[in-house]
């Protein structure tokens, strides 16, 4: 085994290798957005009573989360030609959709620890059903499932390298740029895995002190 | 939408979805064994072991799949000169990939069950390994089920990607007929169907092992 290491190649692909990133960036706080107001609205439907609602978030969570997310983006990206959507948007709709099944799942969890007298008294105190979720439920719920958020955040960062699959150029992609030009595989991809750490690493100590700053114990509040 | 794309190609297909099955039982056994050694490493006596355990199972957990595939595709090849295929390249990223989160899984399976448990085995007259192997792990296996049973149902999923190096299993074989049929709709429709009920079935059973063994509360 000699191999003549040349880190000095990722320095010389650095403009590239931010362009990668902020592109993973983007990706991933979009996607975070999409697959959380999906996640907000199917896991509110999944935990309430009207029947309808709640068998239509059961079938869009079982058929989103059995699926590969690579056939997710597949289907936006050459299932959907006829919409001619940018690779990079079908990147943030297979995601959006693929993660907020999980979003939804974890959504649903936190309603359904949440007291039912919380909801019964805020109807009774005059709030409507969708001001009672808002002001009453959410807050509640979400801050005792931060931790999984969280995890699902850095989880969704991770999962967006399969943009690459379909030419999104981010930073799995730009690595396989990289090996193409220079053939070296191995300092591209060691490369672009240590910036995937500090990204998740990042990501995750963010999305817990986020949550636990913004969605602090309501009961606290009062 | 009508498969007859689907039809013509399904001996071709059938391969795809074989190696797809194969990969994941592999896959699934070999990531369940070394992921439970990890997970003992990582609650070792010894400190360095722990701790070599804990610093493997975190660059994992900070990687994506994708990223690991190409490392033992093409980065370590480069590396020692020695190419190996697309198929077992996957295999062994998947194993590599889930042993992590497994390890992790049964660190909390292994917390679950309560201290005067550990504390009564020691004062019966056990040995360290034998109140893990005869009290501990029992329990804490029993209890990780739903938990592996994820796991199992990600890794199946996660074969896709090894379309992305080259294998042809199910992915991998629906890009290759459509590249001839163009018939992009009917096969990622099959596709993601197919996907769904492997997926679904294997959840089933994690459901049902998890009734079959719970432990009383």
């Amino acid at each position: 085994m000699s191999y003549a290491f040349d880190w000095g190649v990722l320095w010389r692909y650095r403009e590239a290798l931010l362009s990668g990133l902020g592109l993973t960036l983007a990706l991933s706080l979009l996607s975070l957005a999409g697959a959380m107001a999906v996640g907000l609205v199917a896991g509110a439907a999944g935990a309430g009573e009207r029947r309808l609602p709640r068998l239509a978030a059961a079938a869009y969570v079982e058929l989103a989360r059995n699926v590969p997310l690579l056939v997710h983006m597949y289907f936006w990206y050459f299932g959907l030609t006829a919409l001619r959507l940018p690779a990079f948007w079908c990147g943030v709709l297979g995601l959006s959709l693929y993660s907020g099944a999980y979003v939804a799942e974890v959504v649903r969890a936190g309603i359904q620890s949440v007291p039912a007298g919380q909801r019964a008294a805020a109807l009774a105190s005059g709030l409507s059903p969708w001001q009672a979720l808002r002001h009453v439920i959410y807050p509640q719920a979400l801050h005792i499932v931060t931790p999984s958020l969280a995890g699902l955040f850095s989880q969704l960062v991770k999962d967006s390298s399969l943009a690459s699959v379909i030419s999104v150029g981010e930073l799995t992609f730009v690595a396989g740029e990289i090996e193409g030009d220079t053939f070296r595989a191995f300092e591209a991809y060691i490369g672009v895995t240590v910036l995937y750490l500090m990204v998740v690493t990042a990501v995750s100590h963010l999305a817990l002190r986020g949550f636990r700053g913004g969605m602090a114990d309501p009961a606290m509040r009062y | 939408m009508d498969f007859s794309a689907v039809a013509r190609n399904l001996p071709y297909l059938a391969e795809g979805l074989l190696l797809t099955l194969e990969m994941a039982t592999i896959s699934i056994l070999g990531g369940a064994l070394v992921g439970l050694l990890l997970g003992l490493a990582r609650a070792w006596r010894v400190a360095v072991v722990r701790q070599v355990a804990a610093l493997y199972i975190e660059l994992i957990r900070g990687t994506p799949l994708l990223v690991v595939l190409l490392v033992v595709y093409l980065a370590v090849p480069a590396l020692t000169g020695e190419r190996i295929g697309p198929v077992p390249s996957a295999v062994i990223g998947f194993i590599a990939f889930i042993a992590a989160y497994i390890a992790e899984d049964l660190r909390s399976g292994l917390a679950s069950v309560p201290e005067g448990q550990i504390e009564a085995g020691l004062a019966s007259g056990l040995s360290a390994a034998q109140v893990m192997r005869f009290v501990v792990l029992p329990q804490a296996l029993r209890r990780m089920i739903p938990a592996l049973f994820n796991q199992f149902v990600r890794l199946l999923k996660f074969t896709s990607v090894a379309s992305v190096i080259g294998a042809t299993e199910l992915t991998g074989a629906v890009l290759a007929v459509n590249a001839r049929e163009v018939k992009p709709l009917d096969l990622l429709a099959f596709l993601a169907l197919a996907y769904f009920v492997a997926c679904y079935a294997l959840s089933l059973l994690g459901r049902w092992l998890d009734r079959r063994f719970a432990i009383a509360a």
